[in-house]
């Protein structure tokens, strides 16, 4: 029984160790240093790897990519293994390499992919301290922090409850988790992540 | 003239005859025998499919999730490539609910034929109520949902369902590169639309 007692001791008190709630002060500190790094961001190339948990299922759903970005909101977005699929992100155009089937969207005139643009290129930036469109609430993680982001409009907020973004003690963004109303989520985490390195064109190229 | 009625003497009767008579299947005697189809069977499983739709020109992509919950239960839910869900079901013996449905989808149409194509495709025991055969095949018939279904098995593997009506093929499912009771390819192939669903599983 006591063993019982102190293990749960011990994961509760892991619990709140392994998170804690960053001051005002810390937060403040936290979203100058990214604001810093994402104004200077000329350029990001990653890869990443996605986790899609499902409640049900057994196992996460493992699917790994290449991302580039260059600045303002040029983002290509590509998946590697276990199937090859891209998006691209260029002008007003949204282009789409499904295992090398082509198309393209026009989001000149479409709001929601104009916002998903600008969610997407702020996200992996980190940038997404708007107070008019998330509730943020701000974490330390070990050496880390985490930072989540509630959306506030409802039509937004219909797909995502919550982005969880963490950031290594540089400001860069290791880790997006998005979050559905259900708890089911999409857990991105990067790696071989490298800033300001030029990007050749051909990797815009549709 | 003699060629032209011999024609429509040929299409009359074809559009009478039966659908198992159109593509010569030989009745056999009805031993009301399992119809089985092994390819969402097993529960320790997850079965992860890149799905491509092709609704008359417009195209649509993303990633299709079934699990056998238990011994009455499939979950199927279909999201983006990046993970969002578009929508989330399940099929039960004889009832289907809807977990979640992306708002612009949420139609009754669309609804009622994805309930349609998925739970003939996720049925995993049925009773044939005609028994046929051609050549290697053997073909059972069975009935879902007052619709009538075509099993057709090839060295006793299954490799396609039809669903007909008055003699024509509604909507066909081909199954290929099947190995240990996994299906690695489908398609679903709507004939009175032009709607294909082909599922790849990685």
């Amino acid at each position: 029984m006591n063993k019982i007692v102190c293990l749960l001791f011990f994961i509760a008190f892991g619990g709140i160790n392994a998170q804690t709630k960053m001051s005002a002060q810390e937060a403040e500190i936290l979203k100058n240093k990214v604001k810093a790094r994402a104004d200077e961001t000329q350029s990001i190339s990653s890869d990443f790897t996605q986790y899609k948990h499902l409640d049900f299922l057994s196992n996460d759903i493992e699917s790994k990519g290449k991302l580039a970005f260059k600045s303002p909101n040029t983002v290509k977005w590509e998946y590697v293994k276990p199937f090859a699929y891209s998006v691209l992100f260029k002008g007003e155009t949204l282009y789409i390499n499904n295992e090398g089937d082509k198309s393209n969207v026009d989001i000149g005139s479409n709001k929601l992919f104009k916002e998903l643009n600008t969610l997407i290129a702020s996200s992996i930036k980190g940038d997404m301290f708007t107070t008019e469109h998330f509730a943020i609430t701000y974490f330390k993680k070990g050496k880390d922090n985490e930072v989540h982001f509630a959306p506030k409009d409802p039509k937004l907020s219909e797909f995502i409850k919550a982005f969880h973004i963490t950031f290594n003690s540089m400001g860069d963004v290791m880790e997006v988790k998005m979050i559905e109303p259900s708890n089911d989520y999409t857990q991105i985490v990067f790696s071989n992540r490298e800033l300001n390195k030029a990007i050749p064109d051909a990797v815009f190229a549709h | 003239m003699r060629y032209l009625l011999t024609s429509i003497c040929v299409l009359l009767f074809a559009s009478c005859a039966s659908y198992p008579d159109i593509i010569g299947l030989v009745e056999e005697e009805n031993l009301k025998q399992q119809v089985y189809n092994p390819y969402f069977s097993n529960t320790t499983k997850d079965y992860v499919y890149k799905a491509d739709l092709k609704f008359y020109k417009r195209k649509f992509s993303g990633i299709i999730i079934v699990k056998k919950i238990g011994s009455k239960e499939h979950r199927l839910v279909f999201t983006t490539e990046m993970g969002n869900k578009i929508f989330d079901f399940s099929f039960y013996e004889n009832d289907f609910k809807v977990n979640y449905v992306l708002q612009d989808m949420n139609k009754k149409i669309i609804l009622n034929m994805l309930q349609t194509d998925f739970s003939a495709l996720l049925k995993e025991y049925n009773v044939s109520i005609k028994d046929y055969t051609k050549k290697n095949l053997e073909v059972k018939e069975t009935k879902m949902a007052n619709k009538a279904y075509f099993y057709f098995y090839e060295n006793k593997e299954l490799v396609k369902i039809v669903r007909e009506n008055k003699g024509k093929e509604k909507v066909v499912y081909h199954f290929s590169e099947i190995k240990n009771n996994i299906a690695q390819g489908i398609l679903i192939e709507h004939k009175n639309i032009k709607l294909n669903i082909k599922l790849k599983g990685i």
